[in-house]
This record gives structure tokens, sequence and C-alpha cells, in this order.
């Protein structure tokens, strides 16, 4: 039996029609390509508070992570709380050079060791995007840090460590397919994040790509995704990795749940059937890993 | 022999009068058996109507039998339920109204997807075969811990 709604409810209503209209489809094709690739860098998961009716692109999502609390900053374009007044190098900046426009290095939360590879087309593509939403009024949370850590010079000491910036060059040896699924799972998608385990200070190690997180984001373990037969996915097959990342379905008929539906839902589910199938196959050609132990 | 069928016959009976008293472990068990039901019916489904496998005269009694455990999936969590061999997070039980809404769509939308099926439009199934996706993918998101 349908009630009427309630003045509350009338209310809610209307803000979230406001919200779903802040992030629908925009009509220019400019801002519909920023709008997929932001989708496609998974930027709204993170960067919207993990509640019911939250803004998006507001902030405020707490990470947990084995050095600390990290709580997701505003990106919409509110002049005072978001990234309203930066210009549009300065946003290329942070996500080629992990630099805030003071000029003070990010922590590795935010995946630009992953995004400095993006192309700089791209990065002003995503940041006209995040400009034509509706900016909210979010004043940032401050991260929760252990004493040590809580100052930016330790991500800088960091970035001096591990942090080797480069743009993504494309393997001639290989097909578009495969380059494609490289940029996106390398860089946009920034899958490694999660799914490639860290050294004792954080880093990737890059020599075990996709082998899995024993230690992974909130406190949770992450599969290893090389097509390694027994630990990782080599009984998968392309249709398969391309069902899985389209509507979460595993082969065996269960669903991703832990961290990954969120992903599925707001990155790989708004791609095209094309990039989905791009993505397996760079998966599937990976080097087969054992998991970490 | 008559009375050897007939005191089995009495034991089963008295199996079956004690069930009432589930021990959490055995809640535990039959829950995953439904689950693992679920998986395996909708694996069938996805494969059947994605053309990998020509069995379309078994769709429907995969959906039907979907539909039949998506019906039980909110009383396959009763309180005290939530310890031992599970997967099954707390907050389950600390949400209570959030967890049954959410229960509640894994009957809904296995449901439709029974009736969508049934009604052979294409579109339609896709359709909802996604939303049974979503619901099955949303739960678990949000209460289970997948090691």
């Amino acid at each position: 039996m349908p009630r009427p709604l309630s003045p509350q409810g009338l209310i809610r209503a209307a803000l979230a029609a406001g919200l779903l209209w802040a992030a629908a489809a925009p009509a220019d094709p400019a801002l519909e390509r920023g709008r997929y690739l932001a989708a496609a860098g998974g930027c709204v998961s993170c960067h919207t508070e993990d509640r019911e009716g939250a803004a998006p692109y507001a902030g405020g999502r707490a990470l947990t992570t084995p050095f600390g609390i990290f709580y997701s900053p505003n990106i919409t374009p509110d002049r005072k709380t978001g990234i309203g007044g930066w210009t549009a190098q300065q946003f290329v900046a942070a996500l080629h050079e992990g630099r805030n426009p003071a000029g003070r290095a990010y922590f590795p939360a935010f995946p630009y060791p992953a995004y400095a590879g993006m192309t700089a087309g791209d990065a002003r593509a995503i940041y006209a995007y995040l400009m034509s939403l509706a900016p909210v009024d979010r004043p940032n949370r401050p991260h929760a840090l252990p004493w040590y850590l809580d100052t930016r010079l330790a991500a800088r000491g960091w970035q001096w460590l591990f942090f080797r910036p480069a743009p993504f060059t494309p393997d001639a040896s290989r097909d578009a397919v495969w380059n494609r699924g490289a940029y996106l799972v390398r860089h946009l998608g920034h899958c490694g994040e999660c799914h490639t385990p860290r050294n004792a200070l954080g880093a990737l190690r890059t020599g075990q790509e996709m082998a899995g997180n024993p230690a992974g984001p909130e406190d949770r373990k992450v599969p290893n995704i090389t097509p390694d037969e027994r630990d990782g996915i080599g009984d998968w097959s392309l249709s398969d990795i391309g069902m899985f990342l389209e509507i979460g379905m595993l082969p065996n008929g269960d669903f991703a749940g832990a961290g990954m539906g969120q992903v599925i839902d707001d990155n790989t589910s708004q791609l095209t059937a094309e990039d989905r199938h791009a993505i397996a196959v760079y998966l599937k050609a990976l080097p087969p890993q054992a998991k970490p132990r | 022999m008559r009375r050897i069928t007939s005191s089995v016959a009495i034991s089963l009976l008295a199996m079956a009068s004690v069930a009432q008293a589930a021990t959490p472990e055995d809640t535990i068990k039959y829950r995953k058996a439904v689950m693992e039901t679920m998986a395996g019916h909708i694996a069938g489904i996805s494969m059947i109507f994605g053309g990998k496998i020509e069995a379309q005269e078994y769709l429907l009694s995969h959906a039907e039998a979907l539909a039949a455990a998506g019906d039980e999936v909110g009383k396959l969590f009763p309180a005290g339920s939530g310890t031992g061999k599970t997967e099954a997070l707390p907050l389950i039980w600390q949400e209570g109204d959030g967890f049954r809404k959410a229960a509640e769509t894994a009957k809904t939308s296995t449901a439709a997807l029974r009736d969508a099926i049934k009604g052979g439009d294409k579109a339609a199934i896709g359709k909802a075969l996604k939303s049974v996706g979503d619901s099955c993918k949303g739960c678990h998101d949000r209460y289970r811990h997948k090691d």
C-alpha cells in the first residue's frame, strides 16, 4: 500500500533527486568524457562519505590503513571547502605530482602514484567534469595518524623514497586492447592500490603486480587477480571477468562484496563493454603469481 | 521388514520433532548451504541466459528454486547465529532494520527474476538478473566479511 510522503520524506526525496541530478550524465560531450573518466578513476568511491544520502564527491570517507585513518577531502567546486579555487594546472599537478596547490605532498592513500600515468588530457577532462558539479560546503576532516606521520614531511619523505612519476607509454609489442587495459588497470582504475602487496613502508611491490594483498584497506585480505591457476583467476575466461566487472558475479554464482562491490557499482559497471574486455585481456596476460604469504 | 521400516519412520519422526531448536552451528551450516544453492542457480541462469549452455528448458526451474531460497534469506539469520564459522558480520544484528530491508530485496528481486523468465522478454530478464546481482552484492558488501 503506497503511503503519501511525509514533509520530511518529500524533502529527502527532493534532495536525493538534486544529488542524482548533480551526478547525472551531462549533455556536453567534453563533460561526458570527464564523467566517464571520473567513473573509470573511481573518484567518487573514496571522495564520498560512507553513509546513506552523503553528497557525492564532498569527501569525508574514512580509509582505514595500517598507517592510520585517512579522511578523503571534498573535491566538489566549493571555493571554501572544496577545490573551487583550483586551476586545471593545479589539479593536474595533484594527480601527476602528488602535490596540493600550496606545494605540499599528499600521502599515498590518494593514489597519485597510479594517476601519475594518466594523460594530461584525461586529467583535464576530469577537472572540467568536477568543476561542473554543484559545490557542496563540507569542511575536510583531518586524518587520524600517529605523531610520526602526522606531518606532510612524512609524505614528502615517502615520495623521495618511492615516488617515480612517469606518463603511461604504450607497449609497442602489444596490441591496442592490451594497452588500453594496461592504462585502465595500472593508472585510471588503480587496481594495484588494493590488489598488489605493499612493503613495510606502504610502497607497492611492483614485481608482484596484482598478486593480492594480505593486509589491504579496512583490514581486508584482497585476492590475487593474476592468472595463477591455484591462487589467482587462471580458470576465469575473458567473459567471466567481463561479467564480474559488470554485475559482480563470480563464475561460481557468488557475488562480490567487501569493498569490490562498491568498485563495481561506482567504477567498472559504468565502463563500456570494450573497456571491461580490455581490463580482462590485460589481467589474463599478467605473469601468474603465487599469493604473498 | 515392515517393523524395520516403521521403526525408521518413528526415529525420523522423533528427529523432526526436535528439529525446532537448531544449534547455532546447524543454523550456520544451513545458511551456507542455502546461500551456495542460490549461487549455483544464479551461475546456471546466467550461463544459460548468456548462451554459454544450451539448457533453456531448465531456466525457469533454476529461477523458481532461486526465488524459493530468496524468500528464505531473511529467516536465515536468527539472533545468536553470528558467532562461529561464519562470515556474517555483527552489523546484521546491530542494525536490525537495515538488514531486514536488504534481505527483503533478496526476496523481491529473485521473485521478479522468476516472473521475468516466465514472461520471456530478454531485456526484462537481463534487467532482473542485474537487480538480483545488486541485491546480493549490496548485502555482501555491507554484511559479509570475506577472507
